[in-house]
């Protein structure tokens, strides 16, 4: 029996090469790994983190950003709980497909799906979006904004603490009977999610 | 003798002293006794002392003959030494003339090989002039450049044949080559090595390979493209054209592993295979190319994402799509099948040739990284999109059909929508693990988990939220209607009659679609691991979770079974309950003793009630599913209970009514208990305990019935002084003095 609370799915999207793959081994596995070959089709990895002494499992699908694998990613948007629409802030157009990733988004994830957008390699000189252009954008789209350096180590554990903080707040509010999968509530969809009765968690629909 | 001499110890001095003359009497005699034996031992010693000197004077020659063979064998043995040197120089000296020998034998045997065209004795001439130390040889050759023998001009021919004998083999493999004569081809393949060209050699022959692979698989592509649209096979002739290209390979691999490695050495397969790749990765682009053409692939996937877009009135029928897609996993499969072949060789072959495991594991990496970024992996992944976005089609299109051309066997609980849709999902999830890849799998497991909770969910609790029709005044009545006009063939029941069976059968199809999904989930599970049986962790993690979240269906689906069994309340159960039970409030609970025995026999009111709750219940039992059944009665349990318990508390009793009323309700439990597998004793317990209440004799009854101990018991002190009082044989004062 695994022993966390709650249990969260986070996929992580946006152009091929703005470091969405690093981001995640940064967070789990603590590496920067030079190199990377294209993630293929989705890979993903778990991470259980403590928020306010909780358990929060955070199950974290790194999607391939090429548009020839866009069938398989986009079936993960629907079950989603947060997603993290990533762009490089040294090359401008990973910036200006932003609009198309929000349209996808719209269509096949949830539409109270938490949505953040994330501004990679700010450990880059050669910098093609300032921080208030994205930070617009974000706001001109209700999402939370955050800019990284997963090469550096900036704000990467942040970003995902943060979610999990959040969607814990969420799913706290949201629905109360949590524990129990057959006790749902005739107006509200409640989803459990993971194999164990005892850590499942709602859906933020 | 320091003791001071006194009278008194005079006499204990004196025998001290006494006693140590004695003792040194003693000593003394001991002393001379020994004297003899100490003379004798010296007289010895003086006697062997000039023997002394004889010892020294010899020990002083012994040492010198020492010194002496020492410098002897020293000197032997520089001699040896010598020897030795001189012998190795002689053999070393033979060896040469032996290269030098042989020199001049391959020189003159290459001259004839060469003339003879005897490649193979030319060959094996200068694979031994390679074996031979070079520099060493050119080193004789200056030594005896006084004597004019042919040792340099043998080198000098030899490496002159050498690289004739590489050009002509080299010219030569590529006229057999040309001549497509496969017997040479083979010959002159095995030469290379014995001139030192491995890697020429290895590279030519995957070259020629590649060509004849090419022609091969020109032939089929074309057999493929002339092939009419009646053949047999029309509808996955390019699966089949992939499967022959793949099939080949495999084949040639298979073939030409072991003559490699024979004359190459083991660990030269990835070499070969990253040759024969860039063909196999030229033949599939063209085979993809004619496929995606000719089978519209881009066009129906441009289309279908336009209709997701707009509804559009022509829509492409997805039954056009089952050819497409089913050649399309084959494609895929065969694909995987391929590069697991390739693996599986490559990864045996390293084994034999690559002793370093580091190593070995490297090469390995180098396969995965090279076929990763393949042509033809760059091929699958665009089938695997086009697949998926044809099967979310196929998928979405033919559960919205079959919900759309629902209908309702008279005989059945469910509708035809129920199985269909299931029947769908699992064709649509199998062919996706027959195209072996994991990603694909776990893609139309998430779209299965889409479509059940959200379209058919959503299907089921729109028709749901129509409610159950209470048109007729009894149910039984109603239903009696729908039965008789059934029987007189008018098939065509009223519009309230079909909403109500239709209502029941949504109600039953979601209750079902639970169990479905369960099975559905467990069944998929074995089969994938079936599927892919040397899953990594990660693969099977990733399985797991897509696999979990079509298992958390079920927690939207038994929401909308809740949502429909309210429904149900609401329309069905609450409104009939209601007045049947209000009739107990007609009715005279102040019974003498003659009645209660009328009463005892009859209970007039409850077997009415009974009567009603068995017609009503009637009208769902064949409709219903047992479990929706049993919840129907938990529901009217639950109703029954709770407006019995009102209408109790708005009439008054004496104790005969009290005790009547008691019987009743057991009854009444009684005969819903039978009725259902769940217990109904939970739901009963407050009316019974009220019914308890009100038969009590005396007041002081009841402080036993509510004491602290009693754990089961459900009414407050309040509830009971207030129950207590509708007895209206009960004193109010002794009720209020009651302790409780």
């Amino acid at each position: 029996m695994e022993d966390y609370k709650f249990l969260f799915k986070v996929v992580l999207v946006g152009n091929a090469g703005v470091g969405k793959t690093c981001l995640v081994r940064r967070f789990t596995q603590g590496l920067f790994p030079p190199g990377q070959g294209a993630t293929i089709g989705v890979d993903f990895m778990i991470k259980t983190v403590e928020v306010e002494n909780e358990k929060v499992k955070l199950q974290i699908w790194d999607t391939a950003g090429q548009e020839r694998f866009r069938s398989i990613t986009q079936s993960y948007y629907r079950s989603a709980h947060a997603l993290i629409l990533v762009y490089d802030i040294s090359c401008q157009p990973t910036f200006d497909c932003l609009p198309d990733w929000l349209r996808e988004i719209e269509e096949y994830a949830s539409n109270k799906v938490l949505r953040i957008l994330v501004g990679n390699k700010i450990d880059r000189e050669d910098r093609e979006i300032p921080t208030h252009v994205g930070e617009d954008f974000a706001q001109r789209h209700s999402m939370y904004f955050l800019e990284t350096s997963a090469k550096e180590a900036e704000n990467v554990e942040r970003l995902f603490m943060e979610i999990a903080a959040e969607l814990m707040e969420q799913a706290r509010s949201k629905e109360l009977p949590r524990y129990e999968t057959n006790a749902t509530s005739i107006n509200g969809k409640t989803t459990s999610i993971g194999d164990s009765s005892n850590c499942s968690c709602s859906r933020l629909t | 003798m320091d003791q001071t001499v006194t009278e008194e110890n005079l006499q204990q001095i004196c025998a001290k002293l006494s006693d140590t003359e004695v003792a040194v009497n003693n000593e003394l005699d001991l002393i001379l006794s020994r004297y003899c034996h100490v003379e004798a031992k010296l007289q010895n010693i003086s006697k062997v002392l000039p023997n002394l000197t004889i010892i020294h004077s010899e020990a002083d020659k012994l040492g010198e003959m020492i010194t002496f063979t020492n410098r002897l064998a020293e000197n032997v043995s520089a001699k040896v030494r010598r020897l030795d040197l001189a012998r190795s120089r002689v053999s070393e000296c033979q060896n040469r003339v032996h290269d030098v020998l042989d020199l001049q034998l391959c020189s003159q045997g290459v001259a004839t090989a060469l003339r003879n065209e005897d490649y193979e004795q030319g060959a094996a001439h200068v694979h031994r002039y390679l074996s031979m130390d070079r520099q060493l040889l050119e080193r004789t050759a200056q030594d005896v450049s006084g004597d004019h023998t042919s040792i340099s001009s043998s080198l000098v021919t030899l490496q002159q044949a050498a690289h004739q004998l590489r050009t002509v083999i080299t010219h030569k493999f590529d006229e057999a080559v040309k001549d497509e004569d496969l017997a040479s081809v083979e010959r002159f393949f095995k030469i290379f090595p014995l001139l030192g060209m491995h890697n020429e050699g290895l590279s030519k022959f995957c070259q020629y390979l590649c060509t004849k692979l090419q022609e091969t698989a020109q032939k089929n592509l074309k057999a493929a493209l002339d092939a009419k649209q009646t053949d047999k096979r029309a509808s996955v002739i390019y699966a089949d054209t992939m499967t022959l290209l793949f099939e080949g390979i495999a084949r040639v691999i298979e073939i030409h592993q072991p003559i490699i490695e024979t004359f190459y050495g083991p660990g030269k397969l990835l070499p070969t295979v990253v040759i024969l790749q860039k063909e196999c990765d030229r033949q599939i682009k063209k085979i993809i190319r004619e496929f995606m053409v000719h089978r519209n692939v881009s066009k129906k996937v441009h289309a279908i994402n336009e209709l997701l877009r707009k509804q559009s009135a022509d829509k492409i029928d997805p039954k056009d799509l089952d050819l497409l897609l089913g050649e399309i996993t084959i494609m895929h499969s065969r694909a995987e099948l391929y590069i697991r072949f390739l693996r599986r060789r490559i990864s045996n072959d390293l084994e034999i040739g690559v002793a370093n495991i580091d190593q070995r594991k490297d090469q390995l990496q180098e396969f995965e990284l090279y076929i990763g970024k393949s042509e033809l992996a760059h091929a699958m992944q665009e089938l695997l999109g086009a697949y998926l976005a044809l099967e979310r089609y196929f998928l979405e299109e033919s559960v919205n059909k079959a919900v759309g051309m629902d209908t309702l066997d008279q005989d059945q609980q469910t509708s035809s929508m129920l199985d269909d849709v299931f029947f769908i999902v699992r064709k649509c999830v199998r062919r996706a693990i027959s195209s072996w890849s994991v990603d694909g799998v776990c893609a139309v497991v998430n779209m299965a988990c889409g479509i059940l909770e959200g379209e058919f969910a959503s299907q089921l609790r729109s028709r749901l939220r129509q409610g159950y029709p209470a048109g007729y005044l009894d149910l039984a009545q109603a239903y009696n209607a729908l039965q008789t006009s059934i029987q007189h063939g008018r098939l065509q029941a009223s519009d309230t009659e079909l909403a109500r069976l239709m209502f029941l059968a949504y109600l039953n199809n979601t209750d079902v679609s639970i169990e479905h999904v369960e099975t559905l989930t467990k069944s998929l599970g074995e089969e994938i691991a079936t599927a892919f049986p040397n899953m990594r962790e990660k693969e099977r993690g990733k399985f797991d979770s897509c696999l979990a979240g079509l298992r958390g269906v079920t927690s939207t689906l038994r929401a909308v079974v809740d949502y429909g069994l309210e429904q149900l309340r609401a329309s069905a159960v609450k409104p009939r309950v209601t007045p049947w039970v209000d009739s107990f409030l007609s009715l005279n609970h102040h019974i003498n003793e003659d009645e209660l025995l009328g009463y005892e026999t009859e209970e007039p009111f409850v077997q009415t009630l009974v009567m009603n709750l068995e017609g009503l219940l009637q009208v769902f039992k064949g409709g219903l599913t047992p479990s929706n059944y049993d919840a129907l009665i938990g529901i009217l349990t639950a109703e029954v209970t709770a407006r019995f318990e009102k209408v109790v508390l708005k009439s008054t009793f004496n104790r005969a009514g009290g005790l009547v009323l008691d019987k009743e309700i057991r009854a009444l439990a009684g005969y819903l208990a039978a009725a259902t597998s769940w217990s109904v004793r939970d739901k009963f317990a407050r009316l019974t305990q009220i019914a308890t209440v009100l038969s009590v004799e005396k007041v002081e009854e009841l402080a036993d019935y509510c004491g602290a101990d009693a754990v089961a018991w459900r009414l407050t002190p309040a509830e009971v002084r207030r129950i207590a009082s509708l007895r209206t044989d009960l004193r109010p004062e002794d009720i209020k003095r009651l302790k409780l």
